[in-house]
């Protein structure tokens, strides 16, 4: 993943450190405008995906004749800064806030100018983020404000080298940006379960009572009340929360019914195991009720038996340590967040994301007490939406195809940026699907990435769907219609690939139940192709349990041979 | 001392500590250009406790020198 690193100071030692990452900085450091004015800069022809500006506010005032006039040359640099988004919607630009120390010497009567220049620069980049989707906030005046001047900066750097930070200023900022590349890459965690009894307040209910437990709004119980504020946050982002517990239920739901300074409620969690067993065995159940693997689990107890238990049972689940100061719980819970969580903004799936699992949790309900599979499905009301994917769904698409696992067929993961240019390939069509039903939206939850390869013959480079909507026979609906769509544009052949891995098992499910398949290659690892006859016959035979929805535009799919026929004739 | 001097330099320069002996300096390796210089002299300030003068600094070249400097630094 190549990045550009900008600034108007030296930063080519920050560069130097991010070892195992391809950057590129510009030659000379006042450039910065330039180079992003210049769609021939070295940094675009660079090709780069991410494109820093770290941009240092002593160093932004300089030579200038009062506040006047620099703020005006802030604006300037926004239009730049935005001009060149907006010509290179496939590379994100994350734009650092701005540390402008007072002038040192200053009687106290005159004011510290300098704060309006930061709070300018603040508002020009809020404003570039709100309207270009591809503006972030990289936010090194919080930065400062953490670990200080003395910390983050250097004179003799400065002096010696036009280097402004601290070597140690220079790792925390590394840091930062690889954390900033990482989470475009890695897929974050998605479930973060919490023991109750003295994590998420002081002391035992089971003992103290609802009276004696130690949760307040100030004082020493709102260490608890403040932890519990950032967990709903968190759960906002969405990430899933639940709750394994030693306790009684009982107790338990006298807390969150009758305590006034609770500030999770029970409707804040997806899941809840709240018994006798070893929690390692809780947790793998609740992973299963989730459908979510047991490795996207983060687990904070403040037991360091139960702890090392879980650590011991399910290596794979993350389990911090607890901090020994509950002071520190807040600060605790950031290193969390950030380690595990962070993410570069979050999708409205996401912000979803708590409630469609509550919704999943009726669902499965209504399928226990389903005469039968067909009866459950039947009554569902499912509305399947599927179109080929525009530019808002990239995001979405991107995200699904990081993080999806189990429905996957080929585990393909890409970038929204290598999205975006599959748009535009000849012959590489990219679909997605979002799922309704009576419960609610399920959100976009389904992505395929078909490609032409030969006049005839169509593959399956992607199909995948999100583990919430598994097991309605959606994936039959969805692959049905996408082979009506390839017959109307003349495509008589498809092939789909497997490629297993160690968690695709319902993928593998779904391509043995698909008929009329011919293995043409067993590829390493267990890599197969199937290929299809799609003249006559679909592969699929379980459909009919859902309505599916193709717009307007969607119409035009069917009608249009789009790429497809249009490439090799 | 001399064993953790070359330790942090071969940390700030990114190279195996093999590399170095007390007698390197920036004209022998081309990882120590002028940048690393002042990566080095940060590095070993910050793990010693100690501000190397500016004016003492264009002098201080090889590791020796150095060791030499924070040998007679109280």
């Amino acid at each position: 993943m190549k990045c550009a690193l900008l600034s108007n100071v030296n930063v080519e030692s920050i560069a130097r450190q991010m070892e195992h990452r391809e950057v590129y900085i510009a030659q000379g450091y006042g450039a910065w405008t330039q180079e992003l004015a210049d769609p021939t800069s070295g940094t675009f022809s660079f090709g780069p995906s991410s494109v820093f500006l770290v941009i240092d506010g002593t160093e932004l005032l300089r030579g200038q004749q009062g506040l006047a006039p620099t703020l005006a040359e802030v604006d300037a640099h926004f239009a730049w800064i935005e001009r060149a988004a907006e010509r290179s919607p496939g590379i994100k630009f994350f734009v650092s806030t701005i540390d402008v120390p007072a002038r040192a010497l200053r009687p106290l009567k005159e004011e510290h100018v300098e704060r309006y220049l930061e709070q300018h620069w603040h508002a020009g980049i809020a404003r570039a983020s709100a309207s270009h989707a591809n503006i972030y906030i990289f936010d090194l005046k919080e930065l400062v404000e953490q670990v200080g001047r003395s910390f983050l900066y250097s004179s003799k750097r400065w002096y010696l080298g036009g280097l402004r930070f601290s070597t140690a200023g220079e790792k925390l900022i590394g840091r930062e940006l690889e954390r900033i590349l990482d989470a475009q890459l890695v897929a974050r965690k998605k479930c973060l379960l919490l023991d109750l009894d003295n994590t998420l307040w002081g002391g035992v209910i089971g003992e103290d009572g609802v009276k004696g437990i130690q949760l307040s709004e100030t004082g020493e119980g709102a260490r608890y009340r403040d932890f519990q504020l950032r967990i709903r946050e968190l759960g906002k982002m969405g990430v899933i929360l639940g709750i394994v517990s030693k306790n009684n239920e009982a107790d338990v739901f006298e807390v969150f019914e009758g305590h006034e300074h609770m500030v999770l409620r029970k409707g804040d969690f997806a899941a809840m195991k709240i018994n006798w067993s070893p929690k390692a065995q809780s947790i793998a159940e609740l992973a299963q009720d989730l459908d979510i693997g047991t490795d996207s689990i983060v687990f904070i107890d403040d037991n360091p038996v139960e702890r090392e238990a879980v650590r011991t049972a399910l290596p794979e689940v993350t389990v911090p340590e607890f901090p020994a100061d509950t002071c520190e719980l807040a600060a605790f819970f950031q290193r969390v967040y950030k380690d595990c969580f962070f993410t570069l903004e979050s999708t409205e799936e996401d912000r979803k994301r708590t409630a469609a699992y509550l919704a999943n949790a009726k669902r499965a309900a209504e399928r226990t007490a389903a005469p039968s599979i067909e009866d459950f499905l039947a009554g569902l009301g499912t509305r399947i939406f599927f179109t080929r994917a525009c530019d808002e769904d990239l995001p979405r698409a991107a995200q699904l195809t990081q993080k999806t696992n189990q429905f996957n067929l080929t585990t393909r993961r890409y970038t929204e940026q290598e999205l975006r240019a599959l748009q535009t390939t000849p012959g590489a069509e990219v679909f997605i699907a979002s799922v309704a039903d009576k419960y609610g939206d399920n959100g976009k939850v389904f992505v395929s990435i078909v490609r032409q390869e030969a006049l005839d013959t169509a593959e399956l480079d992607t199909f995948l769907m999100s583990c919430r909507v598994v097991g309605r026979f959606i994936e039959d609906q969805i692959l049905d219609q996408l082979v009506k769509q390839l017959r109307t544009n003349g495509l008589s052949r498809l092939r789909v690939q497997f490629i297993p891995t160690r968690k695709n098992a319902p993928a593998r499910a779904f391509i043995e139940r698909l008929q009329g398949g011919r293995l043409v290659s067993n590829g390493e690892s267990g890599a197969e192709t199937w290929e299809f006859d799609i003249a006559n016959a679909s592969p699929v035979t379980k459909t009919g349990y859902a309505e599916l929805v193709t717009q307007s535009n969607r119409a035009e799919l069917v009608q249009q041979p789009a790429h497809f026929s249009e490439i090799l004739s | 001392m001399g064993e953790r001097l070359i330790a942090i330099v071969a940390a700030a320069l990114r190279v195996p500590k093999s590399t170095l002996t007390l007698e390197t300096g920036p004209d022998d390796l081309q990882a120590w250009d002028s940048l690393a210089q002042i990566n080095v002299v940060s590095e070993i300030e910050a793990e010693f406790g100690v501000s190397i003068p500016i004016e003492q600094v264009a002098d201080i070249r090889h590791i020796r020198d150095f060791l030499r400097y924070l040998e007679k630094t109280p």
